[in-house]
């Protein structure tokens, strides 16, 4: 029977089809399990509906039923552990970084479950993902994709987006 | 609690079709500024909030799917008007004037926020995770909205008059977005929703927080009488349904 490891091998190789990440690095995959030949693989959303996941979904099908072995792959999406940027790995950090995303911390609160007028998206200092000063600012909180906002570096002058925290 | 006894799906349902047609609607309206929003901004973030909403509405959508079997698009779009169960502030003409949009989308928005703060304390944990995940997507919404209301209410004696005109023309229909929905309390005693109190206080306490400051007030009072919740539909809501209607009619079997 094909080893979980093999088919995590493959899924490392698909890129998110709005960003320059692998599925894995970004932390969509919470599950794979093989009986038999069929592959089995519980995906997470990013943004709830996130148009870019039939596409996504349809890659891992074609791709994983390739190896040997292999002859049905279920993807199935759920919301459960929720997707949040702290899934998101550090090599998967660092190439997002590389061109130009950025990314909130490691367990920085999610804007969920506060009083809405505490919530601290326009607020908080974001460094640039360029030269690392604080010296920016909200350009807009929706960007090219649902799951970014748009930001602007007054030191290095330079524009760059960021993944929003959720 | 992954399985929902039957006794509870109807009532399930018709809580679920409220925030799912909420959501569809005040979308399709939203998606109306696409291209001539007062600036390139808000233009990009009218078209966001509409895809948001929509596809959030696609996902309470396949979970009634999920407990019914019925098809997610047969149920957006195969319906007639008095099935709908939609508070009609989603569907009011903002005649686009930018204080009508931004008075409905605070009203709107800040009730989402809430309401999905409640939901996600639901004991059926499909509806609770849903919620949980798509209230951080709303926090956002709530930001935004925030953000424009403190500009139009600082900002000029001009838009300060205007935004007051456009709180107070849709307060009315605001009032209707806390319709209670047909059987939630069989829910409440039935342990599957808990029961946290009035929502309309806790929304009231929450956007006279947002403008405080700002010399802007909110004169919503709560609901009294029967209205989209219950399938009452004004004029406004009936076009926009025919509009959303038009092309899915064309032919109903169609595949997405």
């Amino acid at each position: 029977m094909v080893d979980t490891k093999d088919i995590f091998t493959v899924l490392h190789t698909i890129p998110d089809p709005e960003m320059p990440i692998s599925i894995t690095d970004l932390g969509l995959i919470e599950q794979v399990e093989v009986s038999d030949s069929t592959a089995q693989i519980k995906l997470l959303p990013t943004f709830i509906g996130c148009f870019a996941l039939p596409a996504i979904a349809e890659e891992i099908k074609q791709k994983v039923s390739r190896i040997t072995g292999i002859e049905n792959v279920e993807v199935e999406l759920i919301n459960d552990p929720p997707w949040t940027t702290d899934r998101i790995s550090d090599a998967g950090r660092a190439s997002l970084a590389e061109h130009g995303i950025s990314v909130p911390e490691n367990g920085s609160p999610c804007t969920a479950h506060n009083e809405p007028k505490t919530i601290e998206l326009t607020t908080s200092a974001i460094p640039c993902p360029w030269c690392n000063s604080n010296e920016t600012a909200l350009t807009s909180p929706f960007g090219p994709t649902r799951c970014k906002s748009i930001h602007f570096c007054n030191a290095c002058r330079q524009p760059f987006e960021r993944m929003k925290k959720v | 609690m992954s399985e929902l006894d039957k006794q509870f799906h109807e009532a399930i349902v018709n809580v679920l079709l409220c925030v799912a047609d909420d959501k569809l609607f005040l979308g399709h309206r939203n998606s109306d500024w696409t291209g001539i929003a007062p600036i390139l901004e808000a233009d990009i973030a009218f078209s966001s909030l509409a895809q948001d909403d929509i596809a959030h509405a696609g996902a309470f959508y396949e979970l009634i799917n999920s407990i019914n079997g019925e098809n997610p698009d047969q149920i957006a779009f195969g319906r007639n008007t008095s099935a709908y169960r939609c508070a009609d502030i989603v569907t009011k003409d903002d005649e686009f004037n930018w204080a009508n949009a931004i008075a409905r989308q605070f009203y709107c928005n800040v009730y989402e926020y809430l309401r999905l703060q409640r939901l996600s304390n639901c004991t059926w944990s499909p509806l609770a995770n849903l919620a949980k995940r798509i209230d951080a997507e709303q926090a956002i919404h709530v930001d935004h909205i925030t953000t424009w209301m403190e500009h139009l209410g600082n900002g000029t004696e001009d838009s300060k008059e205007r935004m007051q005109k456009a709180l107070d023309d849709y307060a009315p229909y605001a009032s209707m977005m806390f319709e209670a929905p047909r059987g939630i309390d069989t829910l409440f005693e039935g342990g599957i929703l808990v029961n946290e109190g009035c929502l309309f206080t806790a929304w009231k306490d929450c956007v006279d927080n947002i403008v405080d400051g700002t010399g802007l007030t909110i004169t919503v009072e709560p609901c009294t009488g029967d209205g989209g919740r219950t399938g009452n539909h004004d004029e406004d809501f009936t076009r926009s349904l025919n509009e959303l209607q038009e092309v899915f009619n064309t032919d109903p079997l169609a595949a997405w």
